[in-house]
């Protein structure tokens, strides 16, 4: 079964083609970063209006890449939400008019649910599983029985981490988006600022917030008293308490559900300090654990495309009336 | 010919569907909240009541602005998006335009905080005094033509979408991969920006 897919609900305008959920045959991703670089973040007025520039020119280049036709395509997959509300209806609307004039099924996917099914390009899923979803926007521990079913286990009550990193890289002058950059420097730096460990309880939630504030206010005080910060050791200081509790509760997860697949999942699977520090504490608890390749942690569509092929086993199948949603939770 | 009408800018929303010089179905209500909803489904309604395909279009005449910002472009999503799938070709139209088409006169959209879209056209559809993002003002010519409330008097539209498609037929018609919104306004990010290089200049 091929799907046509489409992400566009944040800053990157995506179409693939999936073959059978686990086989990406084609994907193009358009990358609006470099325009929002300049606001220092995402611009939602921008990101809509260049989404409608380009929307059609990225579908063309998915369909020539698989050297395929709309014709071949079975089913239409399209990311409904969360996300950026005027980024993610141009992707609807397309996903929509392309299901109206070929009479396809169209299949509306959980952005979410796309970042945990980006690892099933990898390999497919082995249940029970835990995943941690951790990106710009959502930070969140997901257990999962079997295929397309998921029981929310802890989510963040304030920032994402990915959210945090941007807000610490830009006290600490590191331009945007400073994920990236925070995480290589902290291996260049010692872990020499005191700093909280944050919402460390028996809980699956997490704050960063508090993490954040700490950073801030050590910046501020320092700058007061005439001393320099230290970007590469803040940075590597932040850098572990975010890791730590991350990886406590995730593991404590897998204990307490007696779960031996983990995977991880969002735009923050990419970061080194994360992916070293799961992998250690998975080999010492003999767990199983999927990262995905690099280029399908920031948002893409074939995660979307390979998240709907199971949407559509399951059922899913959306009316031409759906509608994109900002917030809305995973089910 | 077969061409198909989509204007999705202001809070009426028109869906028209022309046979040879003839209007086979028109969607023409006031009622264009929740644009991304309804739009597929009426769209659905107006092939199915005109008795047509999507197939069987030959080009679509798209309103790509001023107006509302998101209004605009799940319209031109739509139109962009069936363009380049069926292959054909699109025509960009002025929603401001479109407003004036019953008996010519200027049409305003409230763009808000004091500013409105305005443009004046005569009964041909000349364009007098070209689409522009103005401070209201009182020297633009009359009768004022609206579906917004103004604190001055305004008549409802009354629209000749057959009038606007004859006008614009032999327009040079435009790739959907080109094809752009007209918003008449820089987003207020933008806006900030300029006004910050200016200054630093």
């Amino acid at each position: 079964m091929y799907i046509l897919a489409i992400e566009s609900s944040c800053d990157e305008t995506s179409v693939s083609v999936i073959k059978d959920g686990c086989e990406d045959v084609s994907t193009v991703i358009l990358s609006q970063m470099n325009t929002h670089a300049n606001y220092g973040g995402v611009v939602p007025e921008i990101a809509s209006r260049m989404h409608v520039e380009n929307i059609t020119l990225v579908i063309d280049e998915a369909l020539k890449k698989a050297n395929m036709k709309m014709e071949d395509i079975d089913a239409i997959a399209v990311t409904y939400g969360p996300g950026l509300i005027g980024s993610l209806l141009v992707g609807l609307m397309a996903a929509k008019t392309l299901a109206f004039i070929y009479g396809k099924p169209l299949i509306p996917v959980h952005h979410i649910a796309g970042h945990i099914y980006a690892n099933n390009l990898v390999k497919k899923l082995e249940f029970p599983l835990i995943a941690l979803v951790v990106s710009g926007g959502h930070t969140e521990l997901v257990y999962m029985k079997e295929n397309y079913s998921f029981e929310k286990l802890g989510s963040t009550l304030d920032d994402a981490v990915g959210e945090a990193y941007d807000k610490v890289a830009r006290v600490i002058g590191v331009p945007y988006p400073g994920g990236p950059i925070v995480d290589k420097l902290a291996f260049e730096g010692k872990d020499t600022y005191d700093l909280p460990l944050p919402l460390n309880d028996d809980s699956y939630n997490f704050s960063f917030s508090g993490l954040k504030s700490a950073v801030i206010n050590l910046v501020h005080n320092e700058k007061q008293r005439g001393n320099e910060i230290i970007k590469e050791n803040m940075a590597a200081s932040f850098q572990n308490r975010v890791v730590q509790i991350l990886v406590k509760k995730t593991m404590k997860a897998l204990k307490d559900n007696n779960v031996k697949n983990l995977i991880v999942a969002g735009g923050v699977a990419a970061n080194k300090g994360l992916r070293t520090a799961l992998t250690e504490a998975c080999n010492k608890a003999n767990i199983n654990l999927i990262i995905p390749e690099m280029k399908y942690c920031t948002d893409n569509a074939a995660m979307i495309g390979a998240a709907g092929y199971y949407a559509y086993k399951r059922g899913d199948i959306a009316g031409l009336d759906l509608n994109a949603k900002a917030v809305v939770s995973l089910k | 010919m077969k061409y198909l009408f989509i204007d999705s800018a202001t809070t009426n929303l028109v869906v028209a569907i022309i046979n040879d010089g003839k209007i086979a179905y028109i969607y023409d209500n006031n009622d264009n909240h929740d644009t991304s909803s309804k739009m597929m489904p009426v769209l659905a309604l107006a092939f199915d009541k005109a008795g047509f395909k999507p197939q069987d279009i030959d080009k679509i005449f798209v309103v790509t602005g001023p107006g509302s910002f998101t209004g605009i472009r799940v319209g031109l999503t739509v139109a962009k998006t069936m363009a380049y799938s069926l292959n054909i070709p699109i025509v960009p139209i002025s929603s401001l335009e479109v407003m004036a088409s019953g008996n010519g006169g200027t049409a305003l959209i409230n763009a808000r905080r004091g500013y409105v879209f305005a443009g004046t056209y005569d009964n041909d559809l000349n364009d007098i005094y070209p689409d522009s993002y103005v401070l209201m003002n009182d020297s633009l010519a009359k009768p004022y033509i609206s579906y917004d409330n103004f604190d001055f008097e305004t008549v409802k539209p009354n629209i000749d979408i057959l009038k606007v498609i004859i006008k614009h037929e032999n327009d040079k018609d435009v790739s959907p991969h080109t094809l752009k919104p007209n918003y008449l306004k820089l987003t207020e990010a933008e806006e900030k920006l300029k006004k910050h290089d200016r200054e630093s200049k």
